[in-house]
């Protein structure tokens, strides 16, 4: 009983034995069996080398290992079979219902008003426009003279104006307002920088308005200014095309048609389809049954507003828009009333 | 301002060969707002005619008349009326048809039924039925002519344009004015209407003196004799109906009819109450008194214009006539007015008297826009012409002052000064041709155009106005899209805002929703934010035209507006966990208010809800100062501030804090005065904060990178026992200020009273985490730390250690 042949049926025999292992334990026996320091059969066999002729030891002792290795590789890979049966087994369910409510949450929403302003900004200021902002409480200079609106100008019944008063005294040659449009800005910002002039305003804006589905005397305007050589017409469509097919993808059609404002001529209009009716109910309450929103007025800044802050208008013009924040958030949200806005009901707030 | 325009009035001057739709389409996309159009539905109601009429065998009062409307088609009615004849042309309402209650107004739907026992298939209807006007005396006889059977609508329906006029388009207030525009734009010529002549001589018994030409630049008058007043005919009086004026007699319909046509409206007053022959316009006198129209005595504001005799004034000039210088039934002799009047003093005047808008005087809200001094003799000879026609007058003569006369304006631009400004290129001669079409009088010279507006046209005078005029009738569908090119304008950044923003998201992360309230609040509320009604804010500022009381101060504190939108929604959720990031409004004396932007927080109700997970817990003092505590570490509070002692006003004195920064408040917070709680109707434990969004930006700073420690912390916890009255925040600032920069952190673990620690002490178990940045810390370091923070608790706040 010796001799490589030997050596390779005993490997066999370990070979099977270990395939067969039900468990961990029963293959660390075999590994004893065989590969045990004291009573292993070809630890064992190993000690055999030395009885034999020195001829045939190297044959002996080659064929020793190829078998000792055989027998680890295969302990080896059954051993990881093995666990790795047993962790199946253990990751397998067990009656775990995953369909259990979570643990509660609450999750913080910004204001739909907040949500659409900032849509806007986003997409303004890839178009190369820079958010700032102004005084809500404003001069009548700066909210209609500078416009081009002086006093008793018919134009200003279109702004219902809220007038104020100062606990701290009243100046009769300055009266004080909450601003009616954002407007004014488009003023301050000429008087503040030179052009090229690239800005967005949002902000609030107040009207002396009998509140309805579509009116609130609160409300938020986002207005825009671009000054330079050669802006024109075509710019301030594109611009505002633009706007339209990034904010709503293309779903809404875009109007662009002639309007009348003191402080921009041309002037225009721009106005996006009803999301209500899309324009086949004649009585429809959120576009009056035009089938349009309105959704801002534009125009190319008046020659004389330039020149009132300083620029010059024969190398200088641009355009100027405003439009209702609310609106678009009507649109964007499917809001069918504008005083939800202001109402702060949380079950409205916690939809968007 | 909106007008009505009838499309067959409207027909009269232009040729119209499109369908109503699409003229409206063709006026709204060049600039002349179409609000809607009114159709007459008038379904099931058709041109019948009389065929035989009976007595009701049951009712004296009642007639029965069979009316045919058709071939074969016939039906016997119950009526009313005494005006029917056989013969007789009338509208014929079948079962199914919608009319008008002449006695409510209200709509109804015709249905089946018996009169005194006779069945009455249909109705024969008046002119109120039909919503045509106010007539329900009898049923309205049409015209001789119409085909018996045709639909009522296709017939007699008239459709009406709702036009939304803009002030700078005076010229379009008139019927005339849209046929023009409609001309413009279907390329055919306008009919003017038919006018007399005017005499040139002046009258002899008539005159006319302006005082005042810059107020009046022009002043004419017609003296007319051999007036019949009599009711105007029935065509003129359906077209003021559907105009959407009354009807009065021909003398008022026909200035009114006049006013509707060109847009320059006219007075007539009975000559014989005009003293001395002459109208004079001028300046009303101190404490003059006038008793006009609409039977009201009114004292005249001083300077206001009027048009008076030599005696006494007659009339509020452009606004609105005198009850003594009336036309009455016996007038005979007419003195009729036309005139040009500055348009901002007549806006003024009529502000004042509260005879602005829509349901003031219609006189005044056309002057008030600019019309032209042109119209004036168009106007009167329009009207001579009327009143002859159809009240017998005869025109004695006219006086017409004009010192100054406008001179044309001709305006001046380049051809490419259209691409210029519109970034399209207009050709040449689409140019003009629009222009003309306009009725601009053009004239070129090079690339130079100088174009002259139509004298009716006050709105034109730069070159803009008249690149408006060639893009709205070319079309704004036709400008190209195009991005605007050339330097790039360097932005500015805004830090405020742009942290503003960043804080926005923070209270959002911290599971709060976001509200928009008004800023605009009840002054009542400021009183009820304290115990006490003491006032938190300074003095607002208040609106002096409020819509409502309740939006009539400018807020000088979020509080307010918070607690209302807590109040009105836990009338219908357990929880209210919301922020809001808004200005609040401090006036200035000589100056527009500081608009401080507040972030306000406020909770109530429910933190967690009862699930299979979590047990029920109510919002308390550390939810909120977790929230603080979020907005301060994501915005790298750098600690600044002075805390303010005490409770704070309208918070729970034992339960608020406060802090100062440069001179002003930084921040407020706490649980709200349980006193305030109830009288808002939220739960007492609610809890507010107000910080200020500057300050908090001030103190925030600027992001430093933490590389993350290379060597091993060391944890130790402790337990310092001390007397109630030391606070928590004492111990760890001694244990901060002892340990340094090696204490990494700190942590509360537990808050202990009980018989181990004896009556009137507490005991804090706080773990420290000390790591040092330039090794391993030996366990003989930190006990030699850990013995300089006993030592410093004893010494400092009379601490001693529990084992």
């Amino acid at each position: 009983m010796s001799g490589p042949a030997e050596l390779g049926r005993l490997a066999d025999e370990a070979v099977a034995e270990a395939a067969a292992a039900p468990d961990e334990a029963a293959l660390e026996a075999i590994r004893v069996r065989y590969l045990g320091r004291k009573e292993g059969a070809l630890t064992a066999a190993a000690k055999r080398i030395t009885t034999l002729p020195p001829a045939e030891r190297p044959a002996y002792g080659a064929a020793l290992n190829a078998a000792k290795q055989r027998v680890e590789a295969v302990l080896t890979a059954r051993a990881k079979a093995l666990r790795d049966a047993a962790l199946l087994r253990e990751l397998t369910p067990q009656g775990e219902d995953l369909t259990l409510p979570p643990r509660p949450i609450r999750l913080g929403r910004l204001h739909p008003i907040s949500q659409t302003i900032r849509e806007i900004t986003r997409i303004f200021t890839m178009l190369g426009f820079e958010a700032v902002e102004g005084p809500e409480v404003e001069w009548d200079y700066y909210n209609f003279e500078a416009l081009n609106i002086p006093r008793d100008h018919p134009a200003r019944d279109k702004f219902n104006t809220l007038w104020l008063s100062n606990p701290r005294g009243d100046d009769p040659d300055r009266p004080m307002l909450l601003r009616t449009h954002t407007s004014p800005m488009q003023i301050r910002i000429m008087e503040q920088r030179p052009p090229p002039v690239r800005v967005l305003v949002p902000g609030r804006c107040y009207r002396y308005e009998a509140t309805d589905a579509t009116h609130e005397s609160v409300f938020f305007q986002y207005e825009g200014l671009a000054i330079d050589e050669k802006i024109t017409l075509a710019d301030l469509k594109g611009v505002l095309y633009s706007f339209a097919r990034q904010l709503f993808g293309g779903e809404r059609k875009v109007r662009f048609r002639p309007d009348y404002f003191p402080f921009t001529e041309p002037s225009a209009e721009i106005a996006f389809d009803c999301f209500v009716c899309e324009g086949r109910d004649p009585r429809c309450k959120t576009c009056g049954g035009s089938g349009w929103i309105e959704a801002a007025g534009c125009g190319m800044v008046h020659p004389e507003a330039l020149r009132r802050v300083g620029y010059d208008p024969a190398r200088y013009q641009g355009f100027a828009w405003g439009g209702g924040v609310e609106r678009l958030a009507m649109l964007l949200t499917g809001t069918p009333d504008i005083r939800l806005f202001h109402q702060n009901d949380l079950r409205y707030l916690e939809s968007l | 301002m909106q007008i009505r325009v009838p499309l067959s009035w409207l027909r009269e001057y232009v040729d119209i060969d499109v369908s109503v739709d699409e003229l409206a389409r063709l006026l709204h996309m060049s600039g002349t707002e179409v609000d809607h159009v009114e159709r007459r539905a008038w379904e099931r109601i058709w041109v019948g005619r009389v065929t035989k009429l009976e007595r009701h065998p049951n009712a004296d009062r009642l007639t029965l008349a069979t009316v045919e409307y058709g071939a074969g088609r016939a039906n016997t009615v119950v009526t009313g009326a005494t005006n029917l004849s056989v013969g007789a042309i009338v509208p014929y309402a079948e079962v199914g048809a919608e009319l008008i209650d002449g006695g409510t107004g209200d709509r109804f739907r015709l249905e089946p039924k018996k009169v005194r026992g006779i069945a009455s298939a249909g109705m024969v209807c008046s002119e109120k039925e039909l919503g045509l006007g106010e007539d329900h005396e009898g049923i309205l006889v049409l015209e001789s002519t119409l085909p018996v059977g045709a639909a009522l609508a296709d017939a007699v329906g008239d459709p009406i344009l709702y036009l939304e006029l803009q002030p700078n388009r005076p010229d379009c207030l008139g019927i005339v004015g849209i046929a023009r525009e409609v001309a413009a734009l279907l390329g055919h010529q306008l009919r003017d209407p038919a006018t007399d002549p005017l005499p040139r001589a002046a009258p002899r018994g008539l005159d006319v003196r302006i005082e005042d030409a810059q107020a009046c630049p022009r002043f004419a008058a017609a003296l007319l004799r051999d007036v019949r007043i009599a009711p105007s005919p029935q065509w003129l009086q359906g077209r003021l109906v559907a105009a959407g004026m009354r009807p009065i007699d021909n003398v008022v319909d026909i200035t009114n009819y006049v006013m509707l046509e060109l847009g320059q409206p006219l007075h007539a007053y009975d000559h014989h109450q005009v003293r001395g022959g002459t109208l004079v316009a001028r300046a009303a006198r101190r404490g003059e008194t006038l008793r006009t129209l609409d039977q009201i005595d009114r004292v005249l504001p001083e300077g206001a214009l009027v048009i008076a005799d030599i005696e006494r004034s007659l009339g509020l000039a452009g606004i609105l006539g005198g009850e003594d210088s009336e036309i009455r039934s016996d007038t005979t002799t007419l003195a009729l007015e036309c005139a040009s009047f500055e348009p901002r003093g007549i806006g003024r005047t009529a502000t004042r008297l509260g005879l602005h808008g829509s349901s003031g005087s219609a006189a005044a809200r056309r002057f008030a826009w600019e019309l032209s001094p042109d119209l004036v003799p168009m106007a009167l000879a329009r009207a001579v012409r009327l009143l002859r026609e159809h009240a017998g007058a005869q025109v004695v003569g006219v006086v017409d002052r004009y010192p100054s006369p406008r001179s044309p304006i001709n305006v001046r631009l380049r051809f490419s000064d259209i691409t210029r400004v519109l970034g399209m290129e207009v050709m040449p001669d689409e140019t003009l041709d629009v222009l003309q079409r306009l009725h601009f009088r053009v004239a070129v010279d090079g690339d130079t155009l100088v174009a002259t507006p139509p004298a009716i046209r006050t709105d034109v005078a730069i070159p803009e106005d008249v690149i408006e005029e060639v893009a709205r009738i070319v079309g704004y569908e036709r400008l190209p899209t195009r991005i605007p090119d050339g330097p790039l304008p360097l932005h500015e950044r805004h830090p405020l805002e742009e942290f503003r923003e960043r804080a926005r998201d923070v209270l959002v992360g911290q599971g709060l929703q976001e509200t928009v309230s008004y800023a605009l609040i009840d002054p009542a509320w400021l009183t009820l934010l304290t115990a006490e009604g003491a006032p938190l804010a300074p003095e607002p500022l208040r609106v002096t035209n409020p819509t409502t009381v309740t939006q009539s101060v400018a807020r000088p504190t979020l509080r307010a507006s918070l607690l209302d939108t807590a109040r009105r929604n836990v009338r219908h959720r357990e929880s209210v966990a919301i922020f809001e990031i808004a200005p609040v409004y401090f006036p200035r004396a000589r100056d527009l208010p500081e608009e401080r932007w507040i972030i306000g927080v406020l909770l109530a109700g429910r933190a967690e809800p009862l699930t299979w997970l979590t047990q029920p817990r109510d919002f308390d003092l550390y939810d909120l100062q977790g929230i603080l505590e979020a907005l301060h570490r994501a915005t790298r509070f750098g600690g600044r501030g002075e805390s303010i002692a005490g409770g704070q006003p309208g918070l729970h004195p034992g339960r608020s804090w406060g802090t100062m920064d440069k001179g002003r408040v930084a921040v407020v917070a706490g649980q709200l005065d349980p006193r305030v709680a109830e009288r808002w109707d939220v739960p007492e434990m609610t809890f507010v904060a107000e910080i200020d969004l500057a300050l908090l930006y001030e103190a925030s700073q600027t992001a430093q990178a933490a590389v993350p420690p290379r060597f091993p912390p060391a944890l130790r916890d402790l337990a310092v026992v001390v007397d109630e009255r030391v606070a928590y925040g004492d111990v760890a600032r001694e244990i901060q200020a002892t340990a340094k920069e090696l204490l990494e952190s700190l942590v509360l673990l537990d808050l202990y009273r009980g018989p181990q620690v004896g009556a009137g002490k507490k005991s804090f178990a706080v773990r420290l985490i000390l790591r040092a940045s330039a090794g391993t810390l030996s366990d003989a370091d930190v006990d030699r730390v850990l013995g300089r923070v006993e030592g410093r608790l004893g010494s400092r706040l009379g601490a001693t250690l529990r084992g």
